[in-house]
């Protein structure tokens, strides 16, 4: 009762000397001085829904731990035998063993972090700095390669790389990345340098150096975020990319893990679930990792791209 | 820094832009699309010629498939030392979309690997070896073969495109421990759709709550393609339907008076039941009788064992029409490309395949029943053939004896029918257009979409 004297009082004074006043709140302002209560709540909420969210992935895991012919029976996680002989049988995948696929993959996922990291900040150093004949009509034609979808340029490319006898090596997969071919990344990057100021160049440029001594000097170490979104991106789609390995790597020697797991299933006979989920799983282990390691980049990478 | 006048290094740029154009035009190189084996030219490749060399062996499957694979190749290369096998395989979908991107660039394996209802998407486009020519040279032997099955490989021009080694046919798969529980047991040989259905009827009485006589089969292809040829009708005709729409109008309606009755699975549930094996609601024991390949009674009781242990399936035949069984084959095959550059070899390793008997005992008939009659006969003998296995042979057996009559797929089949009759059978099962609509509709639309293909 005192709160509203106290308001309406206050509102009255606020009117007559010209200020403007917050709106009234409906569930008064009595705050929760209990901060463990606050706490326990906040987390049993996030807690709740995160479970929620990520229940397929805790099903798989829960299906790798139990004997392959029941690994569709139950929507329950949990099991009364559980087994790691999926994991055995997965890593030994016949002739050759999982690790191999981890090595491949590994291989081409560093390789087209690497290339495109390097080609693309620099195709965007050129848009965002420099200028030179036809850069808008480049810069508007390497964003309408980002409209082509992948399919229109599959065919084409499978012939152009058949004719260089690039089919069955890893070369398909890794040489476009350093060709600057990603224009999602060298927009996002381009965007990104837009934003720091010309000073720090024309500073650099007093001291006698050329542009390739602002971009390693001053761009490059300015630009941490949007090259951490860069390779993490460029990380999680090599990985999980399918079609690609498809096409070009046809040897089993070469597969990556997405190929590696594509080989647990055979829709014409029996396919092997347990081994399946199983290396599924361990196949997560590295993006999981990736990206807690890159997760500070990456939150500032998304946040100040663009906005400008 | 300096910079160069712009109009001196904007006519650099343009020099430089049409001397890149010039040479582009000029350089000859290999055109994609040429055929070193000559098959272009005229000459009728006939499969004769040295054992050596390497050869490029496609194939889908994975585990159990590709070991067997692996072993018949081995055996192969201990007869023909000198010539090397290189493999491609993935899963069954992916295999498809890979060779059709190897098609468009010239650059299928020298062993592809068919199938009678994917052949004609690349016979028409003319990436396949006519084989007669091959098997008159005495290269390829198919003596062994029963005439239907080696049918099944024809094209349209009737030419024979692929040399079929493993014949697969649907079964219906019925939960005999639950048929018995329920009091009807199985199935009668020669029993008609009509008798099929009474049969779901009775099965349901004595059937427990949870537990539906059928899943819904109104929107499986092959259950349809059975009905079909039980009428005695042709599936196709050159390119376009061959059957009447009163057909799919009966069988539509077969199933909607059945699922009226209480005897099947809901619309709701049956579209979303998953496509493995493993889990269709009959290896789960949800429902007692389904439409599964043969082959896939052994996954399917894996399944069983562990979820309903003491369970037994067994698969029947098709429902018989007024013509005659219902079964269709569906076989599986090698063929050889146009752009193959190594035909001898490869006609050899399918010479081999089809009638080496270690080949045939390594294989066993894991993609379908060998269509070599002397292999099947020698694996029925075999004491230690698993009892599903056995079964699943056996029942090939008598399909073959009864003459099945073979399908001859149009291009484009495997992109429109199967998903544009699922997409029709799901418009009456909930309700959304009248089976006569939905029929109609359905034959417009493949009409459509098969002869847009074979313009192409």
């Amino acid at each position: 009762m005192t709160a509203t004297a106290t308001s309406t009082d206050r509102a009255a004074r606020d009117h007559s000397a010209g200020r403007s006043r917050p709106p009234r709140q409906i569930f008064g302002r009595r705050v929760v001085r209990n901060r463990l209560l606050v706490g326990l709540v906040r987390h049993a909420t996030l807690i709740a829904v995160l479970t929620i969210v990520l229940y397929p992935l805790l099903w798989m895991v829960g299906a790798s731990l139990r004997p392959g012919n029941e690994a569709f029976g139950t929507l329950n996680f949990l099991t009364s035998n559980p087994t790691l002989e999926n994991y055995r049988e997965g890593w030994n995948f016949g002739q050759l063993n999982f690790s191999r696929f981890f090595l491949n993959s590994l291989a081409v996922t560093t390789l087209c972090v690497i290339g495109n990291v390097v080609a693309c900040s620099m195709a965007a150093y050129s848009f965002a700095r420099l200028n030179f004949p036809f850069k808008r009509i480049m810069f508007a034609l390497m964003l309408g390669t980002m409209l082509l979808p992948y399919h229109v340029t599959m065919v084409p490319q499978y012939v152009l790389f058949n004719e260089l006898a690039w089919i069955n090596t890893i070369l398909p997969l890794t040489v476009p990345k350093f060709l600057a071919t990603d224009a999602f990344f060298i927009f996002l990057m381009v965007q990104f340098i837009r934003t720091l100021p010309r000073d720090l160049d024309d500073a650099a440029l007093l001291d006698g150096c050329g542009h390739v001594g602002i971009f390693f000097r001053v761009v490059i170490p300015l630009s941490l975020p949007a090259l951490g979104t860069t390779a993490l991106f460029t990380f999680i789609n090599t990985w999980n990319d399918f079609l690609g390995p498809l096409l070009y790597l046809n040897r089993p020697e070469l597969w990556t893990v997405t190929l590696g797991l594509n080989g647990f299933l055979d829709a014409t006979g029996e396919s092997a679930f347990g081994p399946l989920f199983a290396m599924a799983t361990l196949s997560l282990a590295p993006v999981v990792g990736f990206f807690l390691v890159a997760q500070k980049l990456l939150v500032e990478g998304i946040a100040t791209t663009g906005l400008k | 820094m300096t910079s160069t006048p712009r109009p001196r290094r904007l006519a650099a740029m343009i020099a430089a832009g049409t001397c890149a154009a010039l040479l582009a035009a000029c350089t000859g190189g290999t055109s994609v699309g040429e055929n070193p084996s000559g098959a272009n030219s005229g000459e009728t490749v006939d499969g004769t010629g040295p054992v050596e060399g390497s050869v490029r062996l496609a194939y889908w499957g994975s585990g159990p498939r590709i070991e067997r694979t692996q072993a018949v190749a081995d055996l192969f290369l201990e007869e023909h030392p000198e010539v090397t096998v290189e493999h491609e395989n993935a899963d069954f979908a992916p295999y498809w979309e890979r060779l059709n991107v190897q098609a468009s660039s010239g650059n299928m394996p020298c062993l592809t690997q068919t199938q009678g209802r994917q052949l004609n998407d690349y016979t028409t486009r003319g990436a396949l070896l006519p084989l007669q020519p091959m098997i008159d040279s005495g290269a390829i032997d198919v003596s062994d073969i029963p005439e239907d099955v080696l049918d099944t490989g024809r094209g349209l021009d009737g030419e024979l495109y692929m040399i079929p080694y493993g014949a697969a046919y649907d079964a219906v798969v019925i939960n005999e421990t639950l048929a018995e529980e329920a009091g009807v047991g199985l199935p009668e040989e020669g029993y008609t759709w009509e008798e099929f259905g009474d049969y779901l009827r009775e099965a349901q009485e004595g059937l427990p709550e949870d537990v539906k006589a059928a899943n819904l089969g109104g929107g499986l292809p092959n259950y349809f393609i059975a009905y079909v040829q039980g009428t005695g009708q042709d599936l196709f005709d050159g390119n376009q339907i061959g059957f009447d729409e009163q057909v799919l109008v009966d069988y539509w309606n077969f199933w909607e008076e059945l699922r009226a009755d209480g005897v099947t699975t809901t619309p709701q549930q049956s579209s979303e039941e998953p496509d493995q094996t493993e889990q269709r609601y009959v290896a789960q024991g949800r429902v007692m009788v389904d439409n599964l390949p043969g082959n896939a009674l052994t996954p399917a009781q894996t399944t069983l064992d562990g979820l309903a242990p003491g369970q037994q399936l067994t698969s029947v035949a098709a429902p018989w029409g007024e013509a005659g069984q219902g079964n269709a084959l569906f076989t599986s095959g090698f063929s050889i490309p146009a752009n193959c550059d190594n035909a001898a070899t490869a006609a050899a390793f399918i010479d081999f395949w089809i009638n080496n008997d270690v080949a045939g005992q390594a294989f066993a008939s894991d993609n379908g029943a060998a269509t070599n009659s002397r292999h099947l006969d020698q694996q029925l003998e075999d004491p230690e053939l698993p009892d599903e296995k056995q079964h699943e042979l056996g029942l090939y057996q008598e399909i073959v004896e009864r003459e099945p009559v073979s399908i001859v797929y149009p291009p484009g089949y495997q992109a429109n029918f199967e998903d544009t009759f699922t997409r029709h059978w799901d418009s009456v099962a909930f309700g959304e257009a009248s089976v006569e609509e939905a029929a109609h509709a359905f034959y417009e639309e493949v009409n459509a979409a098969l002869a847009a293909e074979s313009t192409e």
